[in-house]
């Protein structure tokens, strides 16, 4: 029954979340080609709605991935540092002042999208010198890059010019607001090329969340299994980082809330896990455009206000049950 | 039969087997002292961990297997089940053993099903299908780790310690099984249950300073012989599970 409601009110939160914001729209002149109403609406309101729902998705899928394969609850992408690669990799673009364009998209994407990328391979290198089952080292490795990362974008910020500053600044807080389609575009192709892959791999990756001997013992290739996934959602994760900045929390929190909501296998809660991501994003996306501030909230800090308690609340209760 | 040739095995930077080779030729019961290598023997023979040297099955080396073939081959059961996320039921936990047997990125068959439900049967748990394995007790949870291993039908099944953490009612029905098992499949047991390794009447291989022993079963349950290898008084061991 709290199942159906949650849900619900998500799904019904997703339906009106497009008329909320700055502007109050009225139905009838949606309809009209060229008021601004219509332009607001499909221009703007529609596509960031599209752009939130999938960049949930890719975050919360990441998130279980990460968990599942290194049997781990704290692996999300931001937390072993992907995110901040990203972050880095833009400020660098701010910081050289780079031509707003490369093939055809902002320098800043780029740039965070090889930042997020170099971390994965780099992760992936380093993880050779560790045990295979030490998660615990990974996750370190992962803090220690992202500190370090920190202390990089801070040389930035101490030499960056006051509008480079605030441009990195508004960047790291992290940002849905979208104009047009090609976002959505891209970041929806990203989501259904992940979910696809994790989908095929349910198999697996049922066998992979128990251990890593049991799921190798009963043929699983465990580690062209890891490689593959983990590259896939580092290349969505690495696309949604760079156009919209890094959002914490999301994928540390929905896999753990539906798992709570559903004690199922994981290969059932693929699906779930997905959509509730995405619904949960939408969420706190219109929480952020409905604040009466001076200007909308950054989705960041949306999300690590909900997260962060949250995040307190599940070592604490992993903690008591030991 | 299993051949080991020149087996050489690290675990931790800790040379645990050195140039061991052997033939074994049907069923065998691993006995020696805690951190002797008898687990590490198991998962080399297993693939789950590095080594030096070659391990065939009759004229095949292991290595050259693909995965899918060596789950066909052998299978291990650990002590204790670990498991990462525990919300799965007892029956789709016993279904994965047949991931070898089902076709990629398709879900298991109508068989693969009925193979697994047959074992829970065999192995009467079938009242805990439904139960999620985090709820169940020691003892049932080697049970449902055994009914997996059936389930994925290897010809090699490689206990190790399955009564380590069971009281003597729940070892004396593994025990029945183990016998019973070695009707169809080839049975490796590791165990410091003397008992068991009686009871379950095979050679036995002793490990010690790294090398192995190999004994007859009449040889080994000897008090004087077990004195000598471990150390330890021993009056005629009582065999319990009968």
């Amino acid at each position: 029954m709290i199942r159906k409601l949650i849900w619900l009110a998500l799904v019904f939160v997703l339906a009106f979340s497009a008329f909320v914001g700055s502007v109050n729209l009225h139905l009838q002149n949606i309809f009209h080609t060229n008021s601004l109403d219509a332009q607001i609406f499909f221009d703007l309101r529609l596509p960031r709605v599209l752009f939130t729902f999938f960049a949930g998705a890719v975050l919360a899928l990441s998130g279980l991935l990460f968990q599942t394969l290194f049997r781990n609850a704290l692996m999300t992408p931001y937390t072993l540092g992907i995110s901040s690669g990203a972050v880095l990799g833009a400020g660098i673009a701010i910081k050289l002042s780079l031509g707003t364009l490369l093939f055809g998209f902002a320098a800043v994407s780029v740039f965070g999208f090889l930042g997020a990328l170099f971390t994965v391979f780099l992760l992936l290198y380093l993880a050779r010198f560790l045990r295979q089952s030490h998660a615990e080292s990974l996750l370190l490795l992962g803090i220690a890059l992202s500190l370090f990362y920190s202390a990089l974008l801070m040389v930035i910020f101490y030499l960056g010019s006051a509008m480079q500053n605030d441009m990195l600044i508004r960047f790291t807080m992290g940002s849905l607001s979208v104009i047009g389609w090609q976002y959505p575009l891209i970041i929806s192709f990203a989501a259904v090329i992940l979910f696809t892959a994790v989908y095929m791999y349910r198999f697996e990756l049922q066998l992979l969340s128990i251990s890593q001997d049991q799921a190798q013992l009963k043929g699983v290739n465990t580690k062209k299994v890891t490689v593959i996934l983990l590259v896939i959602s580092s290349f969505a994760i690495g696309i949604l980082v760079s156009i919209s900045g890094p959002i914490g929390f999301v994928g540390l929190i929905v896999p753990h809330i539906v798992h709570k909501l559903y004690p199922v296998n994981i290969s059932k809660r693929i699906i779930k896990t997905t959509l509730f991501g995405g619904l949960f994003l939408v969420l706190c996306d219109t929480i952020s455009r409905t604040l009466q501030t001076q200007s909308e909230l950054p989705i960041g800090i949306i999300t690590a206000i909900i997260g962060g308690p949250f995040f307190i609340y599940l070592i604490i209760s992993r903690a008591q049950k030991r | 039969m299993i051949k080991l040739d020149r087996l050489t095995c690290k675990y931790e930077n800790k040379t645990v087997l050195e140039n061991i080779s052997l033939k074994i030729k049907t069923h065998i019961s691993i006995l020696g002292a805690n951190g002797s290598g008898k687990s590490t023997l198991a998962k080399a023979i297993c693939s789950l961990v590095d080594y030096k040297g070659k391990i065939f099955f009759e004229d095949t080396n292991i290595q050259t297997l693909s995965l899918n073939e060596k789950a066909k081959l052998l299978t291990y059961i650990p002590a204790k089940l670990e498991i990462y996320d525990p919300d799965i039921s007892v029956s789709e936990f016993v279904l994965l053993g047949r991931f070898a047997y089902k076709k990629s990125f398709f879900d298991y068959s109508d068989t693969d099903k009925k193979i697994a439900n047959e074992m829970l049967s065999f192995l009467n748990i079938s009242h805990l299908s439904h139960h999620l394995v985090s709820e169940l007790s020691s003892g049932e949870q080697q049970l449902t780790l055994i009914a997996q291993a059936l389930t994925q039908q290897s010809k090699i099944i490689i206990f190790d310690e399955p009564t380590a953490n069971l009281d003597p009612h729940n070892s004396k029905i593994i025990a029945n099984h183990i016998k019973e098992l070695k009707k169809r499949h080839t049975v490796i047991l590791i165990t410091h249950d003397l008992h068991l390794a009686a009871y379950i009447n095979t050679p036995v291989l002793f490990l010690k300073d790294k090398s192995l022993y190999y004994y007859e079963k009449e040889d080994f349950f000897d008090d004087a012989t077990l004195e000598q290898l471990y150390g330890v008084k021993f009056e005629s061991l009582a065999v319990q599970y009968d």
